[in-house]
């Protein structure tokens, strides 16, 4: 039987602790059909209270994930956190549209620049089509927040480290965008901090990718 | 269609919001009617009043509790059924006021003939189990509008982070073409001369392999004399050749394109899906091939964060895209939006007067664009007759017109050549019969 998957409980499967404050949260796929770049809006059972987290899983397995970083005053990042195998979930969606451009464009390189958790729906993405021709620039302040490093091919990504000289370029995603290779055909996705996004896309239009091939989605 | 239990009754409507609200109230009282009851104008008494809400803002929610309370205090021993947005978004709260009588959501709007009929009959049904189709309102042959409305898409996906539309009207769902397409002919067969398509976001319309453009071209090719408009739409989702449609002399050469911020960085935050730049592109490309192409708009104001920069960036998109009217939106709190949990919330005080600015701009654009269409023609659907000979409608460009045409009747397509602006609010375009 079908379940309605607007009305059921999600059973949590496992939290895995990536570092002190963020996550993988694994839980039931409950049948939810979902293309990598949507997002779903969790909660716990009963509560107003929800959030809006990216799939970090990919489409061929057979539980979701979302990767969560917990907020210092946040209510939801905290609770579910604190969440144990069995429990149950209110789980949404999916919803948005931000990789649908990508998905199936196999003569485009494309181009994916995250910074922090933003880099959720590239996981997806990259779980979900091995094959698509994409790299990775991933911007975080130290090693321990290139999460999942070992999930991606190790040439496809670039890890930004601003705040330590461990990755493979010591400073931020815009100052590595300056130098970095840019072809015409790239289709580039940004996602994470709004005012990354913003400086990063005024300097890959100065470099010529023009505005129809960047797409974002912003992490607040 | 079967009399019903309440043949005789009279029953009255009141609209608030979209025009996808004006279509479903047009359309349940089509069924209403067909099912014997009485439709009344809302000044009168009746026995039941079928109120359609809206709760996009704080002041569609007064408004919308302001209609109830006036029809419950004038419809003493009347039915109060209330229905819409603000019925999905404070459904408890309405559940338990005194002067309404039933609480239906979204999903069972359609159904609420099938309630009242029950309730006539002494039956109890419970609103929250009417399980209707988004659909399933039927045509609308008698509509309180000139126009008519064909609803192709329900709901959105898009979660801009201040709209509570997704939270009432739920995931985004489009009608099947055939559904479309025969609808489309059933209102052209009662007589409607101009067909509005409608929907929450309907330039997301997708069904099997049809998509927007795919769906508008088949309506335009319907046999008929009649003429079809767009109603609101988002600028992005649709596809790059929407323009090339509007060679079509059925399709009416005005669009209601929502730019709700002329700053990126605002933009950004609202989590719309477009840039300023690439609004633009839109109103360039179509405006190459239709140089008098009219575009409307939405803008929100006082955005969580918004500066002055922002807004004076706002206000000169504004002045550089033309827009011949602009909606504006003061920006309104919603329980349970990723932007109500913003911190940089901006004073009420500011936003009134970033409101009166954008109106200002709205107004001199409306101006500057009717002049500009001085000495042009223009094919106007009669809406309103009055002594004298006058008559008064639109034309394509979707500019009020008003001339002389002794004889004249509602719903009648007739050429005129436009004249000078009547500087009345809102102001007029005075036309000459072509003949």
């Amino acid at each position: 039987m079908k379940v309605n998957v607007e009305q059921a409980l999600f059973i949590v499967d496992e939290v895995r602790l990536l570092t002190g404050s963020t996550y993988v949260l694994r839980f039931s796929r409950n049948d939810m059909a979902f293309t990598p770049g949507q997002h779903l809006v969790i909660g716990l059972p009963g509560g107003e209270e929800m959030r809006e987290y990216s799939v970090y899983s990919g489409n061929n397995e057979e539980y979701l994930e979302v990767l969560i970083k917990e907020i210092d005053e946040g209510l939801v990042s905290r609770q579910l956190k604190k969440i144990k195998q069995g429990d149950g979930i209110q789980v949404r969606g999916p919803y948005g549209f931000f990789l649908s451009k990508a998905a199936g464009q196999g003569e485009n390189k494309l181009l994916f620049i995250a910074s922090g958790t933003g880099i959720a729906p590239f996981h997806s993405f990259v779980r979900s089509l091995p094959g698509a021709d994409y790299h990775i620039i991933h911007g975080v302040r130290n090693m321990d927040e290139a999460y999942d490093l070992a999930h991606y091919d190790r040439d496809r990504i670039t890890v930004c480290t601003s705040r330590e000289n461990s990755g493979d370029f010591a400073g931020r995603i815009t100052d590595y965008l300056l130098d970095a290779s840019l072809y015409p055909e790239h289709q580039v996705f940004l996602c994470g901090n709004r005012h990354m996004i913003l400086d990063a896309m005024d300097i890959l239009r100065a470099r010529g990718i023009p505005q129809q091939r960047i797409f974002t989605e912003v992490y607040f | 269609m079967e009399k019903s239990a309440g043949t005789g009754k009279k029953i009255s409507f009141r609209t608030l919001g979209c025009r996808l609200n004006q279509y479903e109230t047009d359309a349940l009282l089509t069924r209403f009617h067909q099912a014997g009851y009485v439709v009344v104008d809302s000044r009168e008494k009746a026995d039941v009043t079928v109120i359609n809400t809206c709760t996009v803002t704080n002041q569609s929610d007064q408004k919308s509790r302001n209609t109830i309370s006036h029809a419950a205090r004038k419809n003493p021993g009347g039915i109060v059924v209330v229905t819409g947005c603000m019925a999905n978004n404070h459904r408890e709260k309405l559940e338990s006021s005194d002067h309404v009588t039933y609480v239906v959501e979204n999903p069972g709007k359609s159904q609420i003939v099938s309630l009242v009929d029950a309730h006539f009959k002494g039956e109890v049904i419970q609103p929250h189990a009417l399980q209707g189709d988004v659909f399933g309102f039927g045509a609308v042959d008698r509509s309180l509008h000139t126009r008519t409305f064909i609803k192709i898409q329900d709901g959105c996906d898009n979660y801009c982070t201040y709209c509570i539309v997704p939270s009432v009207r739920g995931r985004a769902v489009s009608r099947a073409p055939e559904q479309v397409l025969d609808n489309v002919r059933q209102v052209v067969d009662f007589g409607f001369r101009e067909i509005v398509i409608t929907g929450v976001n309907i330039g997301r319309y997708t069904h099997q392999e049809v998509d927007f453009e795919g769906l508008l071209e088949k309506v335009l090719n319907i046999h008929g004399d009649f003429r079809v408009r767009i109603s609101s739409m988002e600028p992005e989702g649709f596809g790059p050749d929407l323009h090339r449609l509007f060679g079509h002399p059925k399709l009416t050469p005005h669009l209601h394109l929502c730019l709700q911020s002329g700053s990126d960085p605002i933009l950004l935050k609202m989590r719309r899906m477009y840039t300023v730049s690439s609004f633009m592109e839109v109103l360039d490309r179509f405006r190459k091939h239709y140089p008098d192409f009219n575009f409307t708009t939405d803008i929100i104001v006082g955005f969580p964060g918004e500066n002055d920069e922002d807004f004076s960036r706002t206000l000169q998109v504004a002045r550089d895209a033309r827009f011949s009217h602009i909606h504006t939106f003061r920006y309104s709190r919603r329980r349970g939006t990723r932007a109500d949990r913003m911190v940089d919330q901006v004073d009420e005080r500011v936003k009134a007067a970033r409101s009166e600015l954008i109106r200002a701009v709205s107004a001199e654009n409306r101006i500057r664009y009717m002049e500009s269409m001085k000495a042009k023609d223009q094919t106007v659907l009669v809406e309103q007759t009055g002594p004298g000979g006058i008559a008064k409608g639109y034309g394509e460009h979707y500019l009020p017109v008003r001339f002389t045409w002794p004889g004249s009747e509602k719903n009648r397509f007739c050429r005129v050549v436009l004249g000078s602006v009547e500087k009345t609010d809102p102001p007029v375009m005075m036309a000459s019969l072509l003949v």
